[in-house]
């Protein structure tokens, strides 16, 4: 090897250091996030008396709040930020845009307004189960993607990114105008039930909601991680994406679909949480740049740690009442889109 | 031998049908330069060769083999094709922009084994941009940045390399180290290389097969002294054309030309 080539190298090999360092560094913040936020609630509890119901030695209190109270919480936020930070992350890798979100494609706006006829037609006491909403939300997400990308999509040309982009916030304000109608309709109880949902509170605080979740997760997350390198290549022009040999439609297709059906699972659960999907994967694409092995995995770590750090806040800010979790990530969110959009113009 | 064969392919952009019954060889081991006036077809023909573009009917035969009955992986072994003007994605590396070339061979996660690298390294020594391995592809000058695109292309390992103008938006001096680093690369090793350019003159300069096309018909084709001819030109362009040969290649040359009046053509957009 010539000396050049000795220093590319090295080079390489200190960038992938760093790489696994910054990877390292985000699993840290979350453990972080994880204790600050068991110890953060209405009842004070020290991190000693944590630490010790945490290994089983707690009071029944203690175990009740922790266990049943703010670790399924806890463990919602950060398995909802994952999903939507992917979700989020395998949107802008497809469409070749830095501002697509899960809500762009309908996600939010799709299974939002299942819930909203689901609450119509069930009342909002009469959970049936919590295993239903997700496919419900799922449906209804799924429906509206669906319509999207039929929207979107030319004949001969496929599907064009800033096409769908645009018809996405077209049928996006549309159900949302639709869902609006409905919820004038609704009666008091079913109205705050739709309207804490609509806000992202994480209202599903208990094991069962985890393990609605969790299926959808460990089926989709590892597909997605798996096509990493094929998102590399979608993210290029199509034309180059082919010649190099990659059947785009199908790809997008299937990678689309499992962002859906991410999101869609993820906000079921967590209520309509916003600008995770977009804001996760920049600040990942920050700190270890575009190529998609690496920037996956930091893009579900920063979107957990985000997620749950918004939860934690939402419930000290106010005390001893509660933000909900999709008002807070929104109010981290809005801003850092507006300035994505000012710096697009540029 | 012939590397492409199409027949009677016909290929329609957005609803128009631009190319009709065109038949078309492109020999092996050869520089084929394609000329032509705006919006007739170079392109396009170029896309369909290249799977990018679904033709309408006919049939491209690539090797002898229809191209439709290869997966579109098989097609990236054996022909690469780079279009007008690519962008990389923000903050990629000269090094991850070649490595995408060995995509066609990967499986599963796809990391790049021993063979690949050496690949890879070979592009960027062909290329010249060993020391740029690191740098961030935005930040290359234009003629650099085309050379990427050219190893990207190379770290395919096709025995055939397909260019839509690879001159586009550099000044004279990148469009020559371009052009001759094709030129290496065929003469060196063997490598069929079709491109569409725009400057007939450099075409006529790296080319060792030419084919003028007009409203996606074959005008002529053959050497570049059969196709740079004052009636080519006029047939093809609608110039008048003052052809001579150049000192310093032999090669012939347009050294000016003036407008046949009137044009009215509606080939020209």
């Amino acid at each position: 090897m010539t000396e050049q080539q000795l220093k590319n190298e090295a080079y390489k090999r200190g960038l992938a250091v760093r790489n696994t360092a910054v990877a390292a560094g985000c699993a840290a913040v979350l453990i972080l996030s994880f204790i600050i936020s068991m110890n953060t609630g209405y009842t004070k509890l020290s991190p000693q008396d944590t630490l010790r119901a945490l290994f089983g030695g707690g009071t029944d209190k203690e175990n009740l709040i922790l266990f049943d109270f703010r670790l399924p919480r806890i463990v919602i936020s950060m398995l909802a930020g994952m999903g939507l930070a992917l979700s989020g992350c395998t949107i802008q890798g497809v469409s070749k845009n830095a501002l697509a979100d899960p809500g762009l494609l309908g996600i939010n706006a799709g299974a939002g307004l299942m819930v909203v006829l689901y609450v119509m037609f069930f009342g909002a006491q009469t959970f049936l189960s919590v295993f239903t909403l997700p496919f419900l939300a799922l449906a209804g997400a799924g429906a509206a993607a669906v319509l999207i990308y039929a929207l979107a999509f030319k004949k001969g040309e496929g599907i064009a990114p800033l096409r769908l982009i645009l018809t996405g916030v077209a049928v996006q304000a549309g159900i949302s105008a639709l869902t609006t109608l409905l919820v004038v309709k609704l009666d008091e109880t079913q109205f705050d039930f739709v309207a804490a949902w609509q806000a992202g509170s994480i209202w599903g605080s208990n094991w069962r909601f985890v393990l609605a979740l969790l299926p959808w997760l460990l089926l989709l997350i590892p597909y997605v991680l798996y096509k990493a390198r094929v998102l590399d290549v979608l993210n290029m022009d199509d034309d180059v994406a082919r010649g190099l040999g990659a059947s785009v439609e199908g790809e997008r297709r299937g990678l689309l679909a499992a962002a859906v059906m991410l999101a869609a699972s993820c906000v079921a659960v967590s209520g309509s949480i916003s600008f995770v999907g977009l804001v996760a994967p920049h600040l990942a694409r920050r700190l270890v740049g575009p190529k998609h092995a690496i920037l996956l995995p930091v893009c579900a770590l920063t979107g957990a740690v985000l997620v749950s750090a918004a939860d934690t806040a939402a419930r000290v800010i106010v005390q001893p009442s509660e933000i909900p979790t999709g008002i807070m990530t929104a109010i981290i969110g809005a801003p850092y889109f507006l300035y994505l959009l000012a710096k697009s113009r540029r | 031998m012939n590397s492409i064969a199409t027949e009677n392919l016909a290929v329609a952009y957005d609803g128009n049908l631009v190319v009709d019954d065109l038949d078309m060889q492109i020999p092996q081991g050869k520089i084929t330069v394609v000329i032509g006036p705006n919006g007739c077809g170079k392109s396009t023909v170029l896309k369909a060769v290249g799977r990018i573009l679904k033709p309408r009917g006919g049939a491209v035969y690539l090797n002898g083999d229809d191209i439709r009955r290869l997966t579109t992986r098989e097609v990236a072994r054996k022909m690469a094709i780079l279009p007008q003007a690519p962008q990389a994605p923000a903050g990629l590396t000269v090094g991850e922009l070649v490595a995408y070339g060995r995509f066609p061979y990967q499986r599963g996660f796809g990391k790049l084994k021993s063979d690949d690298k050496k690949i890879i390294q070979w592009a960027l020594e062909a290329t010249r941009l060993t020391e740029f391995e690191t740098a961030e592809v935005d930040n290359l000058s234009g003629g650099q940045r085309q050379r990427v695109w050219i190893a990207m292309a190379l770290a395919q390992q096709t025995d055939l390399i397909l260019l839509d103008e690879p001159t586009t938006y550099l000044d004279l001096a990148y469009q020559l180290e371009v052009l001759e680093l094709l030129y290496r690369l065929n003469r060196g090793q063997s490598r069929t290389i079709v491109m569409v350019l725009h400057d007939i003159n450099l075409a006529a300069r790296f080319a060792d097969y030419m084919i003028a096309i007009r409203r996606g018909d074959i005008i002529k084709h053959g050497a570049p002294e059969e196709v740079m001819t004052a009636g080519v030109l006029k047939e093809c362009f609608h110039i008048d054309a003052e052809i001579v040969k150049e000192p310093r290649t032999g090669r012939p040359a347009c050294v000016s030309y003036d407008l046949i009046r009137p044009t009215g053509d509606a080939c020209d957009s």
